[in-house]
């Protein structure tokens, strides 16, 4: 199958720093792709350099087999991270505009365009101008102007930025109608739950370097083997007394039980079972491998973290919680 | 990669389209033919009927014993209103000599009403200024003692020279007033100075009197009336309006790419059309904004001057010069102003790049009238083809009563494609970078980096 999306060895710097360094990728057509990592990580220079905004100092950038962005504009959609639009204009012009622009005739855009505000709970918004629109209907309607063209490569960079839950869950939805058309969909964000929850494969950028590209399902195989969950079966049970169990180094409070670490190289198995022994359990199970884990992981190998772990995943959490309460 | 007539096409579309119906551009549109109405004829005449006439005395000290007379005559409404028909070059007693095109009325300040107060030629002038001295409300006003010296009409044996006369004036008279009053002081002297030496002055008067005719264009297309006042000023039109036309068109491509740049949406659309072509779609959009407005000033231009049978002026080759000229100006100034509206965050930011453009603007059409007046010198054919500037030089020249020959025009419009060419160059690099550059607003010397970089 022919690639959506080859990179190849790019490089991109700006004054000294260096923004993108020997990135190579490869998307195959009809593939979910995220591209995730911290803020400044290098995500939207990539996204740009991909979209032929700018252009690397190295290496090259192929899609649909061949040629740039430029060559393929009317097959590409993009929501940019800084998004706007015309404010005098009604989005109902902006839109057919824009899908005009991309190679549509204005009553194929226009009538797609009426479609998917319909989709999106913007019904009567149409005829009403940019600047009437509240920030929220704003940014869907700058999602319909990505998708207007009926893209075969759909680029998203922080779609969910500043979305409240409903939105999210529509665009969600809007994005999987796209994936399930035929679209090859990348999108970047730093919230870690959203890459999960909607991807078939990660791409970590940190300092401008893949970290990672791996498979959702292959992460998810992976398992954090000094990690125990446990819900207990009675809910007054004195969890804390599990500190006393031969392998645990901590066990932490939650709602549901408790998070139970263990001591490096306690064999899991025979911990589970003393631990079920004290506790009865309603539940318990060795911890899934989380996207932060493994981006603090990969960093701290590669030797590129300039953070402590500590505030990597403070950094991680801090935006990883944002996602989760949408 | 490939350009999209297309894409530019559909910009060039919507920023026409976007700017042509804002309430600015409409505005802007029709100040300039609102401004010249009122400069040029509402004004004189809001001025002229709100102000109230003068009526007041003037103390006449004649020791000729001539002179008092003459000014009993020369003070008369109707006397002043002639000698105002003759300086505005009418001819108030004689019927046209040929049909009038359209008359004009002589208009002007409310004539004063003076009444004369003879004093006797021996009169204390030092005892009589204190007379001058009243509040401003006082009646009959006290406006102004006229004094005339002994030899004012007749001259010393020993003088080549006749006499004057002194003016003392109230505090209170008015510009309008004292002009009238001298000029009829003015008048009385001549006729007393004629009389004494046995001439008729209404003779004299009458023999001076000399309408000055319309002169008619004859040349190989035919005759037509020719407009010597108005050809004057028709290189400094031209000027104008390519200037106006050029900074209108400038000013709002800035504008909207300012916006853009601000409002976010810059990047949305560089996902639809690559920056050459939206850089392209601009300028074209507004190069046409200009053309209406141009095609406007044109269309009133001609019906005013058909108003006064002068559409003839506009000849069909000075409109295709107007259009081309404009063009390349426009092409010129708007690629600067566009790399200005693409490397600001702000509006405000663009003040202190913007200068030096509209330095270079304001003197290009500077230059029209003094080119216009002297069209084939050397200083005038040496700014033909110095730019930014020699297209408002040689459309003066072109506008003017003796026009410079077809190669020196072609080879203005080959130097200003030229320069727009480069112009345009440099911009599109500039373009290309500043478009997504934010925060601190760049100086010359960042541009031009770049434009390096690009």
């Amino acid at each position: 199958m022919t690639a959506a999306l080859e990179i190849q060895a790019i490089r991109k710097v700006f004054g000294d720093k260096v923004a993108i360094e020997s990135l190579d990728l490869t998307i195959p057509q009809g593939a979910i792709y995220g591209l995730i990592g911290p803020s400044g990580a290098g995500k939207t220079t990539a996204i740009r350099m991909i979209m032929s905004i700018l252009f690397p100092d190295s290496g090259s950038i192929s899609l649909f087999g061949g040629g740039t962005a430029l060559d393929a504009k009317d097959r590409i959609g993009y929501l940019p991270e800084e998004r706007g639009s015309y404010r005098k204009m009604t989005v109902g012009a902006f839109l057919t505009y824009m899908g005009c622009l991309k190679g549509r005739t204005r009553a194929q855009a226009s009538g797609r365009a009426d479609r998917l505000l319909g989709r999106l709970g913007l019904t009567d918004v149409f005829a009403k101008k940019c600047e009437d629109l509240s920030k929220g209907m704003l940014q869907r309607v700058q999602f319909v102007a990505a998708i207007v063209n009926e893209p075969e490569l759909l680029i998203l960079d922080e779609p969910f930025g500043g979305l409240d839950p409903v939105s999210v869950r529509l665009l969600k939805e809007v994005i999987a109608e796209e994936h399930h058309r035929g679209a090859t969909i990348i999108f970047s964000t730093h919230v870690m739950a959203h890459a999960e929850e909607l991807c078939q494969q990660i791409v970590m950028i940190h300092q401008g370097r893949k970290v990672l590209d791996e498979s959702i399902a292959g992460l998810r195989r992976q398992y954090d083997r000094r990690r125990i969950l446990l819900e207990p079966l009675d809910p007054g049970a004195n969890l804390l007394a599990l500190k006393s169990v031969a392998g645990v180094e901590n066990v932490k409070l939650n709602d549901q039980g408790c998070d139970i670490r263990l001591v490096e190289g306690t064999e899991p198995g025979s911990a589970m079972r003393a631990l079920a022994g004290a506790v009865a359990p309603a539940r318990i199970e060795l911890a899934r491998i989380r996207l932060e884990d493994v981006f603090i992981r990969l960093v701290s190998e590669s030797g590129t973290a300039n953070e402590s772990h500590e505030a990597l995943r403070t950094h991680l959490q801090g935006l990883s919680n944002t996602g989760a309460s949408s | 990669m490939s350009i999209s007539l297309r894409r530019i096409g559909l910009v060039a579309a919507r920023d026409y389209k976007a700017t042509i119906t804002s309430r600015a551009f409409l505005v802007g549109l029709f100040v300039m033919p609102v401004l010249f109405v009122i400069i040029f004829t509402l004004i004189p005449r809001i001025l002229n009927s709100n102000s109230p006439q003068v009526v007041g005395e003037v103390t006449v000290i004649d020791p000729t014993g001539k002179v008092t007379a003459e000014l009993q005559q020369t003070v008369t409404p109707a006397d002043i209103e002639r000698r105002r028909s003759m300086e505005a070059g009418q001819n108030p007693a004689a019927p046209p000599a040929q049909p009038a095109r359209t008359p004009v009325t002589v208009t002007g300040p409310a004539i004063p009403r003076l009444t004369l107060v003879p004093l006797p030629g021996d009169a204390d002038v030092q005892a009589r200024k204190p007379w001058l001295i009243q509040p401003r409300n006082a009646t009959p006003q006290h406006l102004a003692i006229v004094v005339v010296r002994p030899d004012a009409v007749v001259r010393r044996a020993d003088s080549g020279a006749f006499g004057n006369f002194d003016l003392y004036t109230s505090g209170h008279i008015d510009d309008n007033t004292e002009t009238v009053l001298r000029g009829s002081v003015r008048a009385a002297l001549i006729a007393a100075r004629l009389h004494s030496v046995g001439e008729d002055p209404a003779a004299i008067a009458t023999a001076e009197q000399v309408t000055q005719p319309d002169s008619v264009v004859v040349s190989a297309t035919g005759e037509h009336a020719g407009s010597r006042g108005i050809a004057r000023f028709l290189p400094f039109a031209c000027g104008i309006l390519i200037f106006i036309s050029v900074i209108s068109g400038g000013q709002a491509l800035m504008t909207s790419t300012v916006e853009e740049k601000s409002n976010r949406v810059i990047e949305v659309l560089l996902a639809a059309v690559s920056p050459m072509e939206l850089m392209s779609g601009k300028l074209l959009g507004h190069l046409g904004l200009g053309l209406t407005m141009t095609g406007i000033y044109l269309l009133m231009s001609f019906y005013t001057l058909g108003v006064y049978s002068m559409a003839a002026l506009l000849e069909p080759m000075l409109i295709v010069y107007v259009l081309a000229f404009y063009m390349v100006t426009y092409m010129v100034f708007g690629s600067l102003m566009l790399t200005i509206g693409a490397a600001v965050n702000q509006m405000a930011e663009a003040q202190s790049l913007m200068g030096p453009v509209i330095i270079l603007l304001v003197a290009g059409y500077s230059l029209t009238p003094i080119v216009g007046l002297a069209p084939n010198s050397s200083f005038s054919v040496a700014m033909s083809f110095i730019p930014p500037i020699n297209t408002f030089a040689m459309i003066a020249r072109v506008a003017s009563s003796a026009p410079p020959p077809a190669w020196e025009v072609w080879t203005t419009l080959a130097i200003g494609c030229g320069t727009a060419a480069l112009v345009v160059w440099f911009a599109a690099k500039v373009f290309k970078v500043a478009l997504l550059m934010h925060g601190k607003p760049p100086n010359m010397a960042t541009l031009v980096r770049w434009a390096r970089m690009a």
